[in-house]
């Protein structure tokens, strides 16, 4: 599904973000990225749906070198992708239906579809009731679930999460993660970056950590901090 | 590209529009008044330059025959000049009809001792081209039978220099203030569009082309500069008419002033530099916006 060959990005402030990663993530996974901030876990993901480039080393996204894709193929990229952030960045001035179909139209789908599409992605989140309210009449915990509905409305293969539970409250990031799992569960592979130390030791998935750029560890059913026995 | 797609790209500029109402209003505004101001100075400037040219038409000669030239003596020499390089047309008074006038105007005339007509023959020339006065004027005074020559040098040169100096700085302003104008309004379409800038960014992240986020962008830049084409022309349209009137009242002997620009024609080119800008403006903003 992934495979990252020794890449390295330098910023041109001379920052390197990332050092010589090589990782791969198999189809299906349900993966943490986890490190502190300032680790390189944006510049990954980032990485991965051609919010950038690589100074050095090569992407593999779906079976396709990414770093040599044209401008012109990076939205077909995109499409493939559901792309999730701590801010949500739904559009405000329009309701829930609206911010779904808009992800659509701005694709070309058919009206008839994008109706389809939308009703079951709604349900699959659990928003039906909300189809109509706008951004700010709804809890944190509603918004992350619209954009999540959002990025699945394409059918993705691979969910890419930054940071998606940064903004909300316990009980509700433990809703969300559980309605991560149960997409994962479905087919689509997931992979979260996240701070949250808790969430991450309950949900017993494949962990890979990141400090300063380097991937200091990477274990199944791992845990948020290492811990020595 | 598909008809639902243009259909969704229409809709989408014109709610854009509506949605960002103030954002509008501001972008609308301010190419209403760059446009407003670049084409009242062109205005201006060509009003100048049409005032000075019909001035330089009026620019003739008075050629004055002795008193012992007769009709035919007259006629000749209006023939003669007539076929000069740079004369516009030679026109000879009418005797009679300027001694009534004399009289009429000096009713002791008879009593003074001057029964009969004693103004000589004249004539006006005009010229068509203002440079040659000079050397016609010099040709005439040759001619036999001309008296006298009064060509007026001394106003022909000043309002030459005047109009040269009219064309000089409108040209120069007129630059520097398109400049400034495209400047002013790629500058407001430039804060529509950061004003959007998250549902661009969400437009790139669910995989739209650059063609599909560009091109409403791009409609409301025309429609942007198109609409304040149309404002800036009725404030130009409102303003000449005011100054034709006041201008008419305050000097009726220049007549109504004018720029020599028809409204139509005005409101044409507004409209095309307006759409014009408009576009570049949006075209050259979301390029920055794509890159990113």
């Amino acid at each position: 599904m992934i495979h990252l060959e020794n890449v390295s990005v330098e910023y041109p402030n001379g920052v390197r973000a990332l050092k010589d990663v090589s990782i791969s993530i198999y189809k299906g996974e349900f993966i943490f990225l986890v490190g502190s901030t300032g680790s390189g876990k944006s510049t990954f993901l980032s990485l991965l749906y051609r919010g950038m480039l690589p100074t050095q080393g090569k992407v593999v996204v779906d079976g396709e070198d990414i770093t040599s894709l044209k401008p012109s193929a990076v939205p077909y990229l995109r499409r493939k992708l559901g792309i999730v952030f701590q801010d949500f960045k739904l559009l405000p001035q329009k309701n829930v239906w609206e911010n779904m179909a808009f992800a659509l139209r701005v694709i070309g789908t058919d009206p008839r579809e994008i109706r389809r599409r939308i009703g079951d992605v709604l349900e699959l989140v659990g928003l039906t009731h909300r189809c109509d309210s706008f951004p700010h009449q709804m809890s944190g915990g509603e918004q992350q679930r619209a954009a999540i509905a959002r990025a699945l409305i394409n059918h993705p293969t691979l969910l890419i999460a930054d940071e998606p539970t940064g903004n909300l409250d316990p009980a509700t990031s433990w809703e969300i993660m559980q309605l991560l799992e149960q997409i994962n569960v479905r087919g689509t592979t997931v992979l979260v970056a996240t701070h949250d130390s808790q969430i991450v030791d309950r949900m017993k998935k494949r962990v890979i950590q990141l400090e300063a750029g380097v991937v200091v560890r990477d274990v199944n059913k791992g845990m948020y901090e290492h811990c020595e026995a | 590209m598909k008809l639902r797609n243009v259909e969704f790209i229409i809709q989408e500029s014109f709610t854009g529009i509506w949605r960002n109402g103030l954002m509008a209003f501001a972008s609308i505004s301010t190419i209403a008044l760059s446009l407003g101001v670049l084409g009242a100075f062109v205005m201006a400037a060509l009003g100048a330059t049409h005032f000075a040219r019909t001035q330089i038409g009026q620019f003739q000669i008075a050629v004055f025959m002795r008193g012992e030239a007769n009709r035919s003596r007259t006629d000749d020499v209006a023939s003669q000049i007539r076929k000069m390089t740079g004369v516009g047309s030679v026109e000879v008074r009418d005797r009679d009809q300027e001694w009534l006038d004399f009289k009429r105007q000096h009713p002791n005339i008879d009593s003074a001792g001057l029964p009969t007509n004693v103004l000589p023959y004249a004539m006006d020339v005009k010229v068509s081209d203002p440079n040659k006065l000079p050397t016609i004027a010099s040709k005439v005074r040759v001619l036999g039978g001309v008296d006298t020559v009064i060509e007026g040098r001394e106003t022909f040169h000043r309002v030459m220099a005047v109009a040269k100096v009219v064309s000089i700085v409108s040209v120069a302003g007129a630059i520097m203030l398109l400049v400034t104008t495209a400047f002013i309004i790629s500058n407001a379409i430039r804060l529509t569009l950061y004003a959007r800038r998250r549902e661009i960014r969400i437009m790139q992240l669910v995989g739209a082309t650059n063609r599909f986020i560009r091109l409403p962008l791009f409609i409301e830049g025309i429609v942007f500069g198109t609409a304040g084409a149309l404002v800036a022309w009725c404030l130009l349209r409102l303003g000449s008419m005011y100054l034709a009137h006041a201008v008419e009242r305050i000097t009726p002997l220049l007549g109504r002033a004018s720029s020599g620009v028809e409204p139509s024609a005005l409101a044409v080119y507004l409209v095309i530099t307006g759409a014009a800008i408009g576009a570049v403006g949006s075209m050259v903003s979301i390029r920055r916006f794509l890159t990113d």
